[in-house]
């Protein structure tokens, strides 16, 4: 009999990401305080707390996304593999090749199955030949596991697939650029549960690939598929660190509070 | 531990309802270990038998804490504090039922003794021995509802006590078997009830370690006190 214990016990100690007193302002909001988290290569790291507790906008600042909110400030440290993210010389269209997001709704650009993919190796350069894009696409959509779903239909639409299938078209289409870092948004919040188990086995078959990270309302979601999780409460990373020991013994009252479903 | 209340309320009721019903099964227990040493003192068949029969009622007061936790796990998914309550009252429950068992057996074999001639000053220091570990089972037990870790380490302590209490009475027994053979029937069968009110305090430090798991999140590391016991070697 095969033993399924050796299957993706991917052990590292690695830090992918590292953030260091991390603030974030929108506006004269103090929306995060003092944020210090390593983020492990290879490894999935849940964060969950109650809304506006700061967790999306912690997942935001790792590919820089609140760039995009002209009130949001940022400061503090975050690196990537030693260099800092926020540095001058960082290109944020690059950076988020190198981490990429897949987001609550499943959200493909109103294009052929095909093209959604080939999108990002398309306009970042990465591949040659039309060969070479089609083994990028295929690959893409293999390790999201829908080629066998829609490989005789690659022309057709992005849209017309159902929502689990959108979801990891996304997902097909966020591993396109090779990234080290996949973000997740909440990204089974609206699927159905057997599109959750399909995105969440998927999630577990991608960390021997990446370092994920996703912020997630479903604490069962999170103690399923992450190995590091991190609760965030009103602004302030809380408590962070290996999931079997939050679920069972966390330290910190007020992360016992919240996922056994306490007033907090 | 954390003593808010839920949001959802139903939470709550469940798991203070499995709890109450631990609780039942511990006052049972704790009557039937108490009523069959008094039946074997004063040889009261009648009450040894009522206590036999008794083991019925705690035999299912656990299969329906066995059942409430089945049902509390599948629906509502426990965590932290919640869960370890759950598993807790799963132990207690199990070890509740071993020492009613035991409670059985010393009745029955109290309705056996009842037709033979009185070992003497036997039945007294059973007696002892059982109210003994009655109270250890019981501070256990208040040990859980107070959520006192400080109680339970106190019982693991004490357990020794009952240890050397049934050393004692081997040894005891063991003497009057061989000072006269005739004996021999009656000391075995009360050599079996001693040990087995020994066991009941094992279970009491059982519970008693249960508790500071629930309350701490960890077992106890240090061995657990262990007085000399009866070895081959010191007969």
């Amino acid at each position: 009999m095969k033993d399924l214990r050796l299957e993706r016990d991917v052990q590292t100690e690695t830090n992918k990401i590292e953030a260091r007193k991390v603030q974030v302002y929108y506006g004269t909001n103090h929306a995060l305080k003092d944020v210090d988290v390593d983020i492990l290569d290879k490894t999935v790291t849940a964060f969950i707390g109650p809304s506006g507790c700061g967790k999306s906008t912690f997942l935001r600042c790792l590919n820089r996304m609140n760039d995009t909110v002209a009130s949001a400030r940022v400061e503090g440290m975050i690196t990537l593999e030693g260099e800092n993210i926020y540095d001058q010389r960082v290109d944020p269209v690059q950076l988020r090749a190198k981490i990429g997001m897949v987001f609550q709704k499943p959200n493909p650009f109103p294009k052929s199955i095909y093209d959604n993919v080939a999108y990002g190796p398309k306009i970042h350069g990465l591949t040659r030949t039309k060969a070479e894009l089609d083994e990028v696409v295929e690959a893409c959509l293999r390790k999201a596991a829908l080629w066998n779903e829609v490989k005789d239909r690659l022309q057709s639409p992005g849209t017309g697939l159902s929502g689990g299938q959108q979801q990891r078209l996304c997902i097909a289409r966020a591993i396109a650029t090779s990234p080290e870092v996949l973000l997740m948004d909440e990204p089974c919040s609206a699927l159905d549960p057997i599109a959750t188990a399909q995105v969440e086995e998927l999630i577990d078959d991608l960390r021997s690939q990446f370092s994920v990270v996703i912020v997630t309302h479903s604490m069962q979601q999170a103690a399923r598929v992450s190995q590091r999780t991190a609760f965030f409460h009103l602004g302030y990373l809380v408590e962070y660190g290996e999931t079997g020991t939050i679920f069972t013994n966390p330290k910190d009252p007020r992360t016992e509070s919240y996922i056994t479903g306490r007033i907090g | 531990m954390n003593t808010d209340l839920h949001i959802a309320s139903a939470f709550d009721r469940d798991l203070e309802g499995v709890q109450a019903l631990v609780l039942r099964m511990a006052g049972l227990v704790e009557a039937a270990l108490s009523d069959a040493a008094t039946a074997l003192e004063t040889r009261d068949e009648a009450l040894a038998e009522r206590v036999r029969q008794g083991d019925t009622a705690i035999d299912l007061l656990e299969e329906q804490v066995n059942t409430e936790c089945v049902r509390l796990i599948a629906i509502r998914a426990p965590t932290a504090g919640d869960l370890r309550i759950v598993l807790t009252v799963m132990k207690i429950a199990a070890s509740l039922e071993r020492c009613g068992d035991y409670a059985k057996n010393l009745a029955k074999r109290s309705i056996v003794l009842a037709q033979m001639h009185t070992i003497e000053g036997a039945a007294g220091s059973i007696r002892r021995m059982a109210r003994q570990v009655s109270l250890l089972l019981k501070d256990a037990l208040d040990a859980f509802i107070g959520r006192d870790v400080e109680l339970a380490n106190a019982v693991r302590q004490q357990d020794r006590d009952i240890d050397q209490m049934y050393s004692a009475l081997f040894r005891e027994f063991l003497t009057h078997m061989m000072e006269d053979p005739r004996n021999i029937t009656a000391c075995m069968h009360l050599h079996f009830i001693a040990k087995n009110i020994e066991r009941v305090g094992d279970h009491a430090t059982t519970i008693a370690e249960q508790v500071i798991y629930l309350a701490t999140g960890d077992l106890p590391r240090d061995p657990r006190p262990k007085s000399e016991s009866v070895t081959i070697g010191n007969l």
